[in-house]
């Protein structure tokens, strides 16, 4: 492929990797405890520490990672206030998030609404070299973190009481996992843009989780879905010229109708031959 | 020993008194049930015991090591767990392997005695048959089993189990007291259990602790005996 003789389309293919093997890792966890939407949160308040960073004339990147800790902590704070509606809490810092971005961008006009913009959209093909590296190192970590406590995270996911009762420190992991999911959020939304990195997060392991069986096997396939969708994404971008993310997104929503669509009707064709195994399905 | 220790509990939940006075224990060889009507706290108590929730007066512990002397191993059944976790991503065999990885198990992988344990776990509650299906294609009453199964797996000093006859019919709920009595008698395993089949269970437990409701909406605690102690 002639595209990929070009160094940004080098750079844009190993980050469609690093992504896809990145985002199954947490979005599994993230839709197992009901937190799909803090991909969403975060992306908010990512974009929060953007605006900030512009404000002050720092490093984005850095008030980036610092405020979406600081945001994580909090959602956990206020989750363990709402016990009975924890997603209350990512309801209050998403719209939190937005409010002090949009405050900050109104107080600062001019080139920092533009930087806004290229967060809120993203572009894979416009990344650095350092921020390719940024992205391997952080991959290295969250694929170290999976293998080491996979197994504490698995029973957490599953009954927090039960692990409590196990003698896992289930405060410190769920922190742990929301700031490493924000500090992913952070380095992935320049790339996939605000708008469209929970659906990186999210879809590939929503579709796993349908075409899977053992958990381990849903995770496998999260990532090999995840590469088809965000290189073929990649691809078809750069063939059709249009945004990278968008493109990438709607690879991933294709392949889950794909799923959907052909599950039900693999079932109707193993239920019609459960009922008549003697017959033509034809007929 | 006592691997349960109560005394003079209080808890307190936004500003009404549901617990007071509450003083009980569990010794390690013992099989307790703890009963009372609805909303007579007991899920409140246990979480107090599990340090989960923390009590107005008084001290709920549980004892940190075994009668052996090695770290005590809990094994805990929360009520209606299986309705909370219906599209879990993972099989049978899966969830009752991971009761086999606590403190310090995390990192090492299955030997040949943790799968005869997950076999033997799994055959005792009917469910070795299913060790292949996903956990989502089992009705309530399987699940239970499945979750049952997973704690029997990873083999505890104490059992404490919140309801854990829930979606069973009364053939398999005679089947599981009768494993746990087996549990106690054989294993020296200790078991804690909330349950509202007083009539049925009394028959295999050494003695119930009930909850009461006494006039004037205060709450308080005293112990029974078993009427059919074996």
């Amino acid at each position: 492929m002639a595209m990929f003789f070009y160094g940004f389309m080098q750079r844009a293919l190993i980050t469609a990797v690093l992504m896809a093997v990145l985002a199954p890792l947490l979005g599994l966890f993230l839709i197992l405890r009901r937190q799909s939407l803090m991909a969403d949160t975060l992306s908010h308040v990512s974009l929060a520490g953007v605006a900030l960073g512009l404000f002050v004339n720092l490093n984005p990147t850095v008030t980036t990672l610092v405020v979406v800790i600081l945001a994580t902590i909090l959602i956990e704070y206020i989750t363990r206030a709402y016990q009975t509606y924890a997603e209350v809490a990512i309801a209050i810092i998403m719209a939190a998030g937005l409010a002090v971005a949009l405050t900050l961008m109104s107080l600062d006009r001019g080139t920092s609404a533009m930087s806004v913009d290229q967060y809120l959209f993203g572009s894979i093909v416009a990344i650095s070299n350092q921020q390719v590296l940024l992205l391997v190192i952080l991959t290295v970590i969250v694929v170290g973190a999976y293998v080491l406590f996979h197994r504490p995270m698995y029973v957490l996911t599953f009954s927090p009481a039960t692990a409590r009762a196990e003698g896992l420190p289930v405060q410190f992991m769920s922190l742990v996992f929301n700031a490493l999911t924000g500090v992913t959020i952070a380095v992935i939304m320049p790339i996939a843009g605000a708008l469209l990195v929970s659906a990186v997060m999210i879809l590939p392991a929503a579709i796993a989780m349908r075409v899977a069986r053992r958990f381990n096997t849903v995770v496998l396939a999260g990532i090999g879905i995840g590469m088809v969708g965000t290189v073929g994404g990649l691809v078809c971008s750069y063939d059709f010229n249009t945004p990278p993310g968008a493109a990438i997104t709607l690879l991933l929503v294709a392949i889950f109708l794909l799923c959907l669509g052909g599950r039900g009707i693999w079932r109707r064709l193993r239920g019609r031959r459960l009922m008549f195994p003697d017959k033509n399905c034809d007929s | 020993m006592n691997y349960i220790e109560v005394h003079d509990l209080s808890f307190v939940y936004e500003e009404h008194p549901v617990l007071q006075h509450v003083s009980m224990a569990v010794q390690d060889g013992e099989f307790v049930v703890l009963a009372g009507e609805n909303g007579a706290a007991k899920s409140t108590l246990l979480r107090t015991i599990l340090g989960e929730a923390k009590p107005a007066h008084g001290t709920a512990r549980m004892a940190v090591r075994n009668c052996h002397g090695h770290p005590l191993k809990v094994g805990y059944l929360p009520q209606q767990i299986a309705a909370f976790n219906a599209g879990f991503p993972s099989t049978v065999y899966e969830l009752v392997a991971s009761g086999r990885f606590q403190r310090g198990r995390w990192f090492r992988p299955l030997r040949e005695h943790d799968r005869q344990h997950i076999q033997k776990a799994l055959t005792a509650v009917g469910m070795w048959e299913w060790r292949k299906h996903r956990i989502g294609e089992l009705s309530g009453g399987q699940k239970q089993r499945v979750c049952l199964a997973r704690i029997f797996a990873a083999d505890p000093d104490l059992f404490i189990l919140d309801e854990p006859t829930t979606g069973m019919d009364i053939e398999t709920r005679a089947q599981f007291y009768q494993l746990l009595r087996h549990e106690v008698h054989a294993h020296g395993k200790s078991i804690l259990m909330v349950s509202h089949d007083n009539d049925n269970v009394m028959d295999f437990a050494d003695r119930q602790v009930r909850l009461v409701r006494m006039e004037g909406t205060q709450w308080r605690c005293f112990s029974m005996a078993s009427c059919n102690a074996h």
